[in-house]
């Protein structure tokens, strides 16, 4: 898997977030449009697109798009 | 593996009973008019009833049974088994079949039997009812399943408060030779548990005069969000989207059920993300996927027969109808089930009054 890929993944769960703004290194709860429910869609695509199962603890655990990368390609 | 066929017995009707009392989600007064939008549309559940200090399990579960016994015009002595699930029983340690067997004016010959589950309880105490009247000589079982799950609920949880509403159903089954068999698949993702659990005022954790206090801030809505306790919403998510589609296919694959043939899939209504998810995932079409959760919300246990009730009445009491459901949370755990219904009785949801 790929990060670029992960990234744009990831965007995709957002609707009013620019697309600029997601990058590896970018704090995913700090943005403005982060949300509980944003989190379920983010789990819910990680098991769609990689086969990958994030618990809560996980999603807690990162900070960045990079951490959450990292995760779901150790388990890929 | 626990895959159950059980031969020769029939779901002959299903009742709901729900109190009368309504949350609207759109008033609940910490969200924003936008953020309960955003909710409401998430989550699917526009309402919810909630029984309040005065209405409990059994008072629902005894309305919900008359209705049934009447319009089946089954003699009260020919209940051989009253079963009875639920999580929040009215009394510490007489059973709540009990209560209502009592106040049914069951005869003393009737047996009484009741399960602890959460969400699964519907298929996980119906595999066990109907696996009973398969063997060993009865002919007639109530099996009662409900909570008034709003009793405990944290009433500041922004993440909780919209989802859950109370209820309880009473499903009639009877032995009757040749009956098309019931299979199910039960399974059990105990580490997984902490994910749902209320760990204060068991036996493990009585309260103590601090931790009742506590609790009753916590029923209040008086205490931070952070000390909810009592769901990993996440976890509880990524468990049921990942294990019950797969529960799901082992069920078929294990049967030969074709599920592109089945009239209905019916889902635990833990929320829409979930449901739609799960449903998604079997390449289920939505208008075979009921939603009851708009009007009840999260009935835990109950959620299954409700929403046969609320949303699919009319087909089970018209014609014969191919039924794939799933209960799925507290454990965690699920039971996932297909079966065959022809032409059962299913009144109206009863408010109780």
């Amino acid at each position: 898997m790929e990060m670029n890929e992960f990234i744009a993944n990831f965007a995709e769960q957002f609707e009013d977030t620019d697309a600029s703004e997601f990058k590896a290194d970018t704090v995913f709860k700090e943005l403005d449009e982060w949300s509980s429910l944003i989190a379920l869609s983010v789990i819910a695509m990680v098991d769609e697109e990689y086969d990958v199962t994030l618990k809560g603890d996980d999603i807690r655990s990162s900070n960045t798009i990079e951490d959450l990368y990292n995760i779901v390609k150790s388990r890929a | 593996m626990a895959f159950l066929k059980v031969d020769n017995v029939a779901i002959k009707g299903i009742a709901a009973c729900v109190p009368p009392s309504v949350e609207e989600n759109r008033d609940i007064p910490f969200y924003s008019p936008e953020e309960a939008k955003q909710i409401v549309a998430a989550t699917g559940i526009e309402r919810r009833h909630i029984a309040g200090p005065d209405i409990c399990v059994s008072d629902l579960c005894l309305r919900a049974a008359e209705r049934l016994i009447a319009e089946l015009g089954w003699e009260k002595e020919s209940i051989d088994l009253l079963a009875l699930c639920t999580q929040n029983p009215d009394y510490r340690n007489q059973p709540t079949s009990f209560l209502v067997h009592e106040r049914l004016g069951l005869s003393e010959s009737t047996m009484c039997l009741d399960f602890f589950h959460g969400c699964p309880g519907w298929v996980t105490s119906l595999s066990s009812v109907s696996s009973t009247l398969s063997a060993s000589g009865l002919k007639r079982a109530l099996l009662l399943v409900g909570d008034t799950v709003s009793k405990d609920q944290n009433q500041a949880s922004r993440e909780s408060r919209p989802l859950f509403g109370d209820g309880c159903t009473a499903t009639a089954l009877e032995f009757e030779p040749g009956a098309p068999a019931m299979m199910f698949n039960n399974g059990s993702m105990s580490d997984g548990g902490k994910a749902l659990i209320l760990t204060q005022g068991g036996y493990r954790h009585p309260y103590t005069q601090e931790t009742l206090e506590i609790e009753l801030a916590r029923r209040a809505g008086a205490l931070p969000e952070d000390q909810a306790d009592d769901m990993d919403g996440m976890d509880v998510f990524s468990f049921a989207i990942t294990k019950v589609p797969k529960a799901m296919k082992k069920l078929a694959a294990e049967y030969g059920i074709d599920v592109d043939s089945v009239d209905h899939l019916i889902l635990h209504q833990a929320n829409k993300l979930i449901v739609d998810a799960i449903a998604k995932r079997l390449k289920m079409p939505a208008e075979k996927v009921p939603l009851g959760l708009r009007e009840y919300g999260n009935t835990t246990s109950a959620s299954i027969p409700l929403t046969i009730v609320s949303e699919c009445a009319n087909d089970f009491r018209t014609g014969r109808q191919k039924s794939l459901v799933c209960g799925f949370g507290t454990g965690l755990s699920w039971g996932s089930a297909y079966f065959e219904t022809n032409h059962i009785v299913v009144p109206d949801v009863i408010i109780y009054e």
